[in-house]
């Protein structure tokens, strides 16, 4: 028994193992691209995907190359993330990993090769929606910062932080109720879907709470005017774009 | 208790775990499934409930997966991801519960061939093993063994290479043959360093399939009945399970005839099942439809 080093078939040889040009995967902080990634977190309600809209406005007015991936929506991967979810399949563990599947076929085809282009990528939420939500449902929290090993490392992250009733609030009357998942009424922490939202957003922030020194998110206070939230998140972002010298500008 | 490699999923108890759980491994081609096909109908003779699982045959994740494959855009870390997503649900779903009940769960494959391929595409093998950390340590890992120079005919004069299996999203520019013998040549560097550490008993997979069943058979028997260290025959194949079905039957339609009625097979269908008088509901082993 063996695996032998040549083979004969026919006319051909070959010798092996050639080995395979394949680069390996690089971790998170380690990547070293021309673009720049930036990121709204925060709770539902805490206001982030209007603050993200309106900067996306500001900077293709000035005429960069800008991009914008959303949470839970690769055309790969959404099948069976509704599939888990209509039919309830998903537990803690299942849920984090479709949910990071969905994350990794974004990152490999909608910001990877964008940033290597120059392009400035916009996502609202990203990798640490998912350290809050999976380690709110139980998941180790350790398990959960290796799975997402991959990400590549926001340029900043903005973080909409608002208490929870304010949250509530904004959502009540805004949207059609509570979803399953989303009030993590899938823990069966109680029947009513406002009161399980309220226990399980609570949790996902004090996760919130403790990310914000681990990964250096930038605070920004959500319960203030909508306008002042903005010229904060420009003006940091426009720092950050003055040392970028690789963008791309649009045509 | 049973033991994980590492890390524990939330609500998945390791106690009262009595099943076995046992592994075939193998690269593709190896024979894994035709192993599986021979030891399930044996072990249920043996009077042991069986699960059968396998890759992608998970209720979530199965179906996108092999929708994903259709297509050339599924990205490696996407797909190792994607995977890890299938097995977890069978773990949990499917895996867990048969152990808990008592089963004895055949496995065509397990974290061995994921982690292979995640690392042969270039993924951190700290990242994988990470993620992998959750699964159950099986009761025994059997690795069929085979080189390409043998595995290279089964696949060339049966059904012909596959664009996955020849690792084609790895090496686009060269041709079936030469992605073939790379890919499954990088595997099986890889599987050998996984055989090592996670302590693979190797089976030789080259040899004649019914050769290596009664080497699995005695291996399996000593798991799953300590006690009894031979087998009860060197290879219980499918004529033996049906001249004890046919024992079975003579004995019934005596007892009825010496009785004076007539003959009416009351077992129910699971029984009869069970005694090899109705097809096995299993796949594609030639012993029954494929259902």
């Amino acid at each position: 028994m063996g695996i032998t080093s040549s083979i004969q078939i026919g006319p051909y040889e070959i010798s092996y193992p050639l080995k395979p040009s394949v680069s390996s995967v690089q971790r998170y902080g380690q990547h070293k691209l021309p673009g720049r990634l930036f990121v709204v977190e925060g709770i539902d309600g805490s206001g982030k995907s209007t603050q993200l809209s309106l900067l996306h406005k500001s900077l293709d007015a000035k005429g960069y190359g800008v991009v914008f991936s959303e949470w839970n929506s690769s055309p790969l991967v959404k099948d069976t993330t509704k599939l888990g979810k209509k039919k309830k399949l998903l537990t803690p563990a299942t849920f984090s990993l479709i949910h990071a599947t969905d994350f990794a076929d974004r990152t490999e085809h909608s910001i990877l090769p964008f940033l290597k282009a120059g392009a400035i990528v916009l996502c609202d939420r990203y990798i640490y929606t998912a350290f809050a939500r999976d380690v709110a449902r139980g998941m180790d929290g350790e398990w959960v910062r290796d799975l997402y090993g991959f990400a590549v490392k926001p340029t900043a992250v903005f973080y909409f932080r608002v208490p929870l009733e304010t949250a509530i609030s904004r959502l009540v009357g805004a949207r059609d109720g509570f979803k399953y998942y989303e009030a993590g009424l899938d823990l069966g922490l109680t029947g009513d879907a406002e009161d399980s939202f309220r226990l399980f957003q609570g949790r996902i922030l004090e996760e919130y709470d403790k990310m914000i020194p681990e990964f250096g998110l930038t605070v920004i206070d959500a319960t203030m005017p909508v306008e002042a939230q903005q010229s904060q998140v420009r003006r940091m972002v426009q720092e950050h774009l003055e040392s970028a010298k690789e963008l791309r500008i649009q045509p | 208790m049973r033991q994980t490699y590492g890390k524990q999923l939330p609500g998945m108890r390791l106690t009262d775990l009595p099943g076995k759980l046992i592994v075939i491994e193998g690269t593709d081609g190896a024979g894994r499934t035709t192993q599986i096909d021979l030891l399930k109908p044996w072990l249920e003779e043996l009077g042991h409930a069986v699960l059968d699982t396998g890759m992608t045959r998970s209720r979530l994740a199965g179906e996108g997966i092999r929708r994903a494959k259709e297509h050339n855009n599924l990205g490696r870390v996407t797909q190792s991801l994607f995977y890890a997503t299938d097995f977890i649900d069978r773990l949990e779903k499917e895996i867990v519960p048969a152990l808990r009940a008592g089963f004895i769960v055949l496995t065509d494959r397990y974290i061995y061939s994921l982690m292979a391929r995640a690392m042969v595409r270039g993924m951190d093998a700290a990242w994988i093993r990470s993620i992998y950390s959750v699964a159950l340590r099986p009761d025994a890992v059997f690795y069929l063994r085979i080189g390409i120079d043998q595995l290279l005919p089964r696949v060339v004069f049966s059904r012909g290479f596959d664009y996955w299996e020849s690792g084609m999203d790895l090496f686009p520019g060269q041709d079936i043959y030469e992605g073939f013998c790379n890919y499954q040549a990088a595997l099986l560097e890889e599987f050998d360093r996984l055989a090592a550490e996670y302590k693979f008993e190797i089976v030789d997979a080259s040899a004649d399939a019914n050769a290596i069943g009664a080497q699995l058979q005695k291996k399996i028997l000593e798991i799953i009945e300590p006690a009894r260290r031979e087998p009860r025959s060197s290879m219980p194949s499918k004529f033996s399970v049906e001249s004890f079905a046919d024992q079975v039957m003579a004995k019934l339609t005596q007892s009825a005839k010496t009785e004076g009625g007539h003959f009416s097979p009351l077992l129910p269908p699971e029984t009869r099942e069970g005694l090899g008088m109705e097809p096995r509901r299993t796949n594609g082993n030639g012993f029954g439809p494929k259902v």
